[in-house]
C-alpha cells in the first residue's frame, strides 16, 4: 500500500492517514495519538518541517528502535520529492517477514523422523501405566501416536506445577512488620489502644527468569517439549524473558504472550535462520549479553539455560560469556538431554567449558525429569 | 502562557540562557509537553542530562520541582501520601474525654492535618502555579508502582480511602526519566510524549562543558572532549555520561593541567572511568591512541 501526503486534500486529512499509514507499519498508534498530533498542529509547529517531524516523532514513537522506524515512514510519506523517494524507499525494510523453511515446525515436532527401531524402546520402558510409562521415555524416542498424548499429558502437568509453584510461595509467606494504618484504624473501637497489631504481609517476592533455549539440529526433539515448559513457567513467573538460539539469538517472549504454542512455532520458524544448523553457544550468549544484558541482567534473574552443550563455536568465548553472566544472576541452571543416557559424561568442548560456571546441572530428557524441576523454581 | 512557550525554537533559546543544552528534538519534546499538557518520557545512558532537563525546565517556568526517586520496592506510602501515625495516637488519647461518638473521632484523625503528603500527592496539591513534578529513574521501581501512575499521569487526581479523591488544581507538568534497564510498559509509555537522549556530538559537548566551566582553555576543552568521545567508542562496562566530562574536566582544572598528558590521564582518569576494568583498559592504550589526528 503507497500513501503519501500529497494524495491526501487537507492538512487534517493528511495527519490522520499518516497516523494510520505509521499503525499499519508496526507503530503503536491509536486514536489518542493522532488526536495529539492534532492538537500538536494546532499549535503552530507548522512552521517548521523539522519541528514538526520530530513533535510528531515524540508522540508516535516510544522506544529509539520505534523513533528509527518512524523517521523512515516519515520520509517515506510526507517527502514529495520523487527524485530522491526512490532511494529513500530502498532502505526502508518495513516489516521484513522473508519466508524461510515454513516448514521448520514439523521438524521440531519430531513428526515423519521416527523410526520403527526406535517406537519399540519406546515401549520398552517399564512403569505403572501408561502416564508413567511415557513420563519416563525419553523425548527423542517418542513416537507419533504417542506425541500426542504425552502432550496432553504434559499440558495438564504443567499447569499443575505452575499452579503448586504458586501456592506453595503464598503458603510460606512470614507475618512481616506491624501495620500502623490498619492497627490505627482498627484501635479505635477500642478507644485508642492498639489491642490488636496487624501486620503487613511481606510483597511477594519479585521472580524473574531468563531462558534460552537451543533449537540447534541436535536438540530438536527435545526443544519442541522444553519450548512447551517454557511456556507453562510463563504462567508462574510474570517475568520472564525467553530466547532461541542456534547460530544466533531470537527474541521470543512477545511471541510467547500469544498462548498458541503453534503460533509460537511458526514465529520461531519464520524468524530463525539456519534452523538445523551448528549451535554457537558462546556467540549467542555474547549477543544475549550485547543486546540485552543491561537490560535485563539486572535483580538478580534466574537464568535457565537448555542445551545440549555441543558447541561448534569458540569455547573460550563460551567460558568468558558464562562468567559474565555468572556474576549477574543469581544463578544458572542448565538443563542437558544427554545427560539423562546412561554413561553420559559432560566431555563435549562447549559443555566442558561451561560447566565449572553452572551452579546446577540438570537433565531434561524425559517428561518426569521436566517435572522434578519444580522445586528448584519454587525456591527462585 | 508562558512567553518562552510561544515557539519551539524560543524554548531552546531561553534554556540556552539558563545553561541548558537542548536540540531541536528535545526542544520540539518540551514545548509539546508544555502546550498539549501531557507527560515527558526521556530515556537515555546515564549522564546525559534527562534530570538536568527537568531542573532547567522549572527555573524556566520559575516553578517549583518536586521530585521522585524511583527505587525498588517504592510504594505507595513513599510516593503518595501516609498518615501521621504517632500523632494520630495522639489525637485519639487526646478525644478520650471528649465524649464525641467514633465516626466523628474517626473523621478528626483521618482530617488533612495527619496526612502527610509526599511527592505525587504535593504535585497535585500545589495551589499557586503548577510544578515540575520529577519521576526519576522510572525503570528501577516495579511493574505495580507503574501501573498505579497511570491514573495519575492521565487524570491527574489521586484516590484517598479516607478523604475521597483529590483533584489537581493545576496539572503538573511531568518528565519521566529511564535508563532502560527494563523496558517500560506499553500503557505507560503511550501515556507519554517519548524522547530518547543518546550521547552528544562533540560540538554539543564542548558546549556543554563550557557552559559548565566558563573558565576553561578552548584547547584542554576540546582535548577532553574529543577524549571522551573516543572512550565511548571502545568497549566499556560504564560508558562516562556528559557529567563525567564535565567531573574530569574539572578535575583536571583543580589540578593545574593545560592538556591531557600523561601525567595528567593517569592522574585523573578516576574521574571519567568508574570501573577498575575500564580504567586499566583505557590506561594501557595510554593518551596518545586516543589523540585524533587533525
Amino acid at each position: 500500500m503507497k500513501q503519501q501526503a500529497f494524495s491526501t486534500t487537507g492538512l487534517t486529512e493528511s495527519i490522520v492517514a499518516f497516523a494510520g499509514f505509521s499503525r499499519s507499519h508496526g507503530l503503536n498508534i491509536g486514536l489518542q495519538e493522532t488526536q495529539d498530533a492534532l492538537r500538536a498542529a494546532d499549535t503552530g509547529l507548522l512552521v517548521k518541517d523539522e519541528s514538526f517531524r520530530f513533535g510528531l516523532k515524540s508522540l508516535f514513537s516510544h522506544s529509539p528502535e520505534e523513533g528509527l522506524l518512524f523517521d523512515q515512514l516519515f520520509s517515506l510519506y510526507w517527502d514529495t520529492n520523487p527524485t530522491d523517494m526512490a532511494d529513500r524507499k530502498g532502505k526502508v525494510t518495513l516489516q521484513g517477514t522473508v519466508v524461510k523453511k515454513a516448514n521448520a515446525s514439523l521438524i521440531m515436532l519430531g513428526q515423519g523422523r521416527t523410526e520403527p527401531g526406535e517406537e519399540e524402546e519406546a515401549k520398552s520402558v517399564t512403569g505403572a501405566n501408561e502416564t508413567e510409562r511415557l513420563k519416563h521415555t525419553d523425548l527423542s524416542r517418542v513416537n507419533v501416536l504417542d506425541a500426542e498424548k504425552l502432550e496432553l499429558i504434559a499440558r495438564k502437568l504443567f499447569r499443575e506445577m505452575a499452579l503448586r509453584v504458586r501456592r506453595r510461595q503464598k503458603a510460606s509467606r512470614q507475618k512481616g512488620k506491624i501495620n500502623l494504618r490498619k492497627t490505627i484504624r482498627r484501635s479505635m473501637s477500642y478507644g485508642g489502644e492498639p489491642l490488636d497489631l496487624l501486620r503487613m504481609e511481606p510483597a511477594p517476592k519479585k521472580q524473574r527468569l531468563i531462558v534460552l533455549l537451543d533449537v540447534s539440529g541436535s536438540m530438536d526433539k527435545y526443544s519442541f517439549y522444553l519450548l512447551r515448559f517454557v511456556c507453562a513457567m510463563k504462567e508462574y513467573f510474570r517475568q520472564m524473558e525467553a530466547f532461541v538460539f542456534s547460530t544466533s539469538l531470537v527474541r521470543i517472549s512477545k511471541a510467547l504472550q500469544q498462548e498458541r504454542l503453534d503460533l509460537v512455532l511458526q514465529r520461531i520458524s519464520t524468524m530463525s535462520e539456519n534452523w538445523s544448523g551448528g549451535t554457537r553457544i558462546g556467540a549467542s550468549l555474547k549477543e544475549f549479553n550485547a543486546l540485552y544484558g543491561k537490560r535485563m541482567l539486572n535483580g538478580s534473574p534466574l537464568l535457565v539455560i537448555m542445551s545440549d552443550g555441543l558447541d561448534t563455536g569458540d569455547s573460550a568465548v563460551l567460558r568468558s560469556e558464562m562468567a559474565y553472566l555468572q556474576r549477574r544472576v543469581r544463578k544458572v541452571v542448565w538443563l542437558n538431554p544427554l545427560k539423562g543416557m546412561q554413561g553420559y559424561a559432560p566431555t563435549a568442548k562447549g559443555m566442558q567449558a561451561a560447566l565449572p560456571l553452572v551452579d546446577e546441572f540438570r537433565t531434561a530428557h524425559n517428561l518426569q525429569s521436566i517435572l522434578e524441576l519444580e522445586n528448584l523454581l519454587a525456591d527462585a | 502562557m508562558h512567553p518562552a512557550f510561544s515557539t519551539s525554537d524560543s524554548v531552546i533559546a531561553t534554556l540556552a540562557g539558563l545553561n541548558y543544552v537542548a536540540d531541536e528534538e528535545l526542544g520540539t519534546a518540551l514545548f509539546l509537553m508544555y502546550r498539549l499538557q501531557k507527560p515527558l518520557l526521556l530515556e537515555g545512558p546515564p549522564g546525559v542530562g534527562k534530570t538536568e532537563a527537568a531542573l532547567a525546565l522549572a527555573s524556566l517556568l520559575g516553578t517549583k520541582l518536586i521530585r521522585l526517586q524511583c527505587y525498588e520496592g517504592l510504594d505507595v506510602n513513599a510516593a503518595v501520601y501516609e498518615w501521621n501515625y504517632q500523632k494520630q495516637l495522639l489525637g485519639i488519647r487526646l478525644q478520650e474525654q471528649s465524649g464525641l461518638s467514633v465516626e466523628e473521632k474517626e473523621k478528626h484523625i483521618f482530617g488533612n492535618e495527619y496526612l502527610l503528603k509526599r511527592p505525587l500527592l504535593q504535585s497535585i496539591m500545589e495551589e499557586v502555579k503548577a510544578p515540575v513534578l520529577l519521576i526519576d529513574e522510572l525503570d528501577r521501581s516495579d511493574e505495580e508502582f507503574e501501573a498505579f501512575l497511570l491514573e495519575l499521569l492521565s487524570a491527574f487526581q489521586i484516590s484517598i480511602p479516607e478523604l475521597g479523591t483529590v483533584k489537581a488544581t493545576h496539572k503538573p507538568y511531568v518528565i519521566l526519566t529511564s535508563n532502560r534497564t527494563r523496558e517500560l510498559s506499553d500503557a505507560l509509555k503511550r501515556r507519554c510524549l517519548y524522547q530518547w537522549i543518546g550521547y552528544p556530538s562533540l560540538e554539543k559537548e564542548m558546549d556543554i562543558v563550557k557552559r559548565h566551566l566558563p573558565g576553561i582553555e578552548e584547547s584542554l576543552l576540546r582535548q577532553v572532549t574529543e577524549h571522551v568521545q573516543q572512550f565511548r567508542t571502545r568497549k566499556l562496562s560504564k560508558v562516562p555520561g556528559v557529567s563525567e566530562t564535565i567531573d574530569w574536566a574539572e578535575s583536571l582544572l583543580a589540578l593545574g593541567h593545560r592538556e591531557v598528558n600523561r601525567k595528567a590521564f593517569e592522574r585523573t582518569l578516576g574521574a571519567v572511568l568508574k570501573s577498575a576494568d575500564d580504567i586499566d583498559m583505557i590506561r594501557s592504550e595510554g593518551p596518545e591512541a586516543f589523540h585524533i589526528a587533525s
